[in-house]
């Protein structure tokens, strides 16, 4: 057993010898980038349509891409992967900030060892990155909500809002922009109430019935939150209001597909996913090769061409899914 | 002491010696696999990525050791590292104490965590496994309460971050803390006639009190050992995210029992090495980072782990097994047994 134990040893020592010279030789001749890739968590349907995207501009750049990512629930594991990228000395790493503080000390790290760094989706602290693939801006949603609402209902009429509570900053920041929109553009629509729903979907068709009960005149239910958008799809629906009460609102296709196509929900509202790490990837290969960097006010790509405001690329204008279209997405 | 636990290696080593010589052939083939598809495993950086990964789970793998040795077990750990980062955070930022002294304080807390874990075995003598899964919830569920959630500790000093993310004498800023802890179990388990009372324990906890040893107080310095080392891990793992949040930690306290009956220790106790948990750790830590290098899908670390465990402990099993198949024929050849008899063991 020593001798095995022995002979072993001198093995690895030898191994590890020769694949060191190789990868020597390798570094210096012309080879593809590699892109690595970072989803929040592996599993989610959402950063699996992501990949899919992402894979396809990687084959069409030729370039080498590794997708990994945690699949449990320990907070440390984006760190590890990207220390071990690091290591493994790939060219850009674009990810998805599960914790952003966090995550931040291992990209300052990539950069110090010359990788570039791109996040997308969620950011990271701005200095630990060099770009951000924004999917979209407070504005884009808040706008897009807004008149998404108005083709609906018409120029005249009351709608309420179902938020998940009423002091998500993200949400506050969305309902500005909705709020703006509405007394510029439409200023005889009214919006009659404000509810939270605590991102619990039976607590949202709670809020919608007592809506429709509360302000018999409601033409609409805009909802913020994901999971009101099917909560309040089943309180219509049990209400025996459909198409009396129009519903839309931010969600993820699956979850409402159902009831669009029983004309419950009319509009669900999100980004193309597939896009996002199509562009992501995209982006990322531009700066590699130098073709992209800080300063740019514009991207173009295979896309189309994208706006970069201040070290923010803007994927651009909300996406919206319908009866026509959302049985070609699933996430 | 040091000579008299001479006379008990001859008993101890036959039963994991073999553990852990397959345990040592198992590191060694996932590292020539690895450094054979990886260019960049073998090399000296991410040796010592592997170290720095592997520390916080690796220092609760070697307090977990002398707590199985004695037949218990500790499930709080995880829960108390998420714990202990959140307090060390919550002592520096909202305190206002200086850092040394928050660690201190920290380590404090863990070494009365773990006092209190002994407290309700020995007191209230409930199985270890009942009362470490309820200071499990317990724990993790302070340190939600405490952040609300939430709330999470950053803008640490560069100073204090150089102990997680940084190198001392060329080595990772964790490999002075980690060796203590190492060299410290070894000599208390294998050196002292502590490790002696400890696995006596694990063997028969009423025949060690009636050989006159003080079982309450080494089931007390066993815990409370774990409850230290694990805020120090928590303090370096704060150090190296740069962040301590409610959540850290979580599913450590499984990762480190893996590794320490991996290692070769019963989970019944009183056999059991603390090289052997460091191998285990290692085979852990190589192949969840080798997996990267080769760019084979993190998943397989799972089932590849379990699969680890199962190979190892059969592995270690096989002599005996044969030794049995041998022991029965030789009695067969002797006298065949009646049909129907069962097997001599």
């Amino acid at each position: 057993m020593k001798k095995l134990i022995l002979y072993l040893l001198a093995l690895s020592v030898f191994v590890s010898g020769c694949s060191r010279s190789s990868d020597t030789a390798a570094a210096d001749g012309t080879r593809r980038p590699v892109i690595a890739l970072m989803p929040k968590s592996k599993g989610n349907a959402y950063f699996i349509s992501v990949r899919n995207g992402a894979e396809r501009a990687a084959q069409a750049l030729g370039i080498d891409l590794i997708f990994d990512g945690p699949t449990d629930p320990d907070p440390a594991k984006q760190n590890e992967i990207i220390e071990n990228w690091i290591t493994l000395g790939v060219d850009v790493i674009a990810v998805a900030c599960e914790n952003p503080e966090g995550i931040s000390t291992a990209l300052r790290r990539a950069r110090d060892r010359g990788i570039k760094v791109i996040t997308y989706d969620a950011d990271s602290a701005p200095d630990a990155r060099d770009f951000f693939v924004n999917q979209a801006t407070p504005q884009g949603i808040g706008y897009a909500l807004m008149d998404e609402a108005a083709r609906l209902v018409g120029p005249d009429g009351e709608f309420a809002i179902i938020t998940a509570s009423l002091t998500a900053q993200n949400m506050i920041e969305w309902q500005r922009y909705i709020e703006e929109r509405r007394s510029t553009m439409y200023p005889n629509l009214r919006m009659v109430a404000l509810r939270p729903c605590d991102d619990l979907k039976d607590k949202a068709q709670s809020e919608a019935t007592a809506l429709m009960a509360a302000f018999p005149n409601l033409e609409l239910i805009m909802n913020i939150c994901s999971p009101a958008v099917p909560g309040a799809a089943e309180a219509i629906k049990q209400a025996g209001k459909v198409g009396q009460v129009k519903n839309i609102g931010l969600g993820l296709p699956n979850e409402n597909k159902l009831y669009v196509h029983e004309g419950v929900t009319d509009t669900v509202i999100l980004w193309k996913t597939e896009d996002l790490g199509y562009l992501t990837i995209e982006a990322a290969a531009a700066l590699a090769n130098g073709s992209l960097a800080p300063g740019a006010t514009t991207f173009t790509g295979s896309l189309g061409t994208f706006q970069i405001q201040g070290d923010n690329i803007l994927l651009g204008e909300p996406f919206k899914f319908t009866r026509e279209n959302i049985d070609q997405f699933d996430f | 002491m040091p000579t008299s636990s001479k006379s008990l290696a001859p008993q101890r080593l036959p039963a994991t010696y073999r553990t852990e010589v397959v345990l040592l052939v198992v590191v060694l083939l996932e590292w020539l696999y690895f450094n054979s598809v990886g260019p960049r495993f073998a090399s000296l950086e991410n040796s010592y990525d592997i170290l720095r990964h592997s520390a916080e789970i690796g220092l609760i793998a070697l307090v977990m050791t002398p707590i199985i040795l004695t037949g218990g077990i500790d499930l709080s750990l995880g829960s108390l590292l998420g714990l202990c980062a959140i307090l060390f955070g919550k002592l520096w930022r909202d305190a206002g104490l200086p850092l040394p002294l928050a660690g201190v304080a920290t380590l404090a807390i863990g070494a009365l965590a773990g006092a209190f874990n002994a407290t309700l075995i020995t007191r209230l003598r409930l199985p270890p496994l009942i009362v470490t899964l309820g200071t499990y919830s317990l724990f993790r569920g302070l340190a939600e309460a405490i952040t609300h959630g939430v709330d999470t500790f950053t803008n640490f000093p560069a100073s204090f971050l150089a102990l997680g993310q940084g190198r001392w004498l060329g080595l990772p800023a964790q490999a002075p803390a980690f060796l203590a802890v190492i060299v410290g179990i070894w000599i208390l388990v294998h050196a002292t006639a502590h490790g002696r009372a400890i696995r006596a324990i694990g063997f028969s906890a009423e025949g060690a009190r009636f050989a006159g040893i003080p079982v309450s107080r080494y089931t007390t310095l066993v815990y409370s050992l774990a409850g230290i080392v694990t805020a120090l891990a928590a303090i370096l793992y704060t150090a190296r995210l740069g962040q301590a949040k409610a959540d850290a930690g979580t599913g450590y306290e499984l990762f480190a029992i893996t590794a320490v009956v991996l290692g070769g220790t019963s989970i019944f106790g009183g056999v059991g090495t603390v090289h052997g948990t460091l191998l285990g750790v290692a085979a852990i830590a190589i192949l969840n980072n080798g997996l990267v290098h080769a760019r084979l899908p993190r998943e397989a670390a799972g089932v590849l782990t379990g699969a680890l465990l199962l190979l190892a402990l059969s592995g270690a099993m096989v002599p005996k097994m044969v030794e049995r198949l041998r022991a029965h024929r030789r009695t067969r050849t002797a006298s065949p047994p009646t049909p129907g008899s069962p097997a001599p063991p």
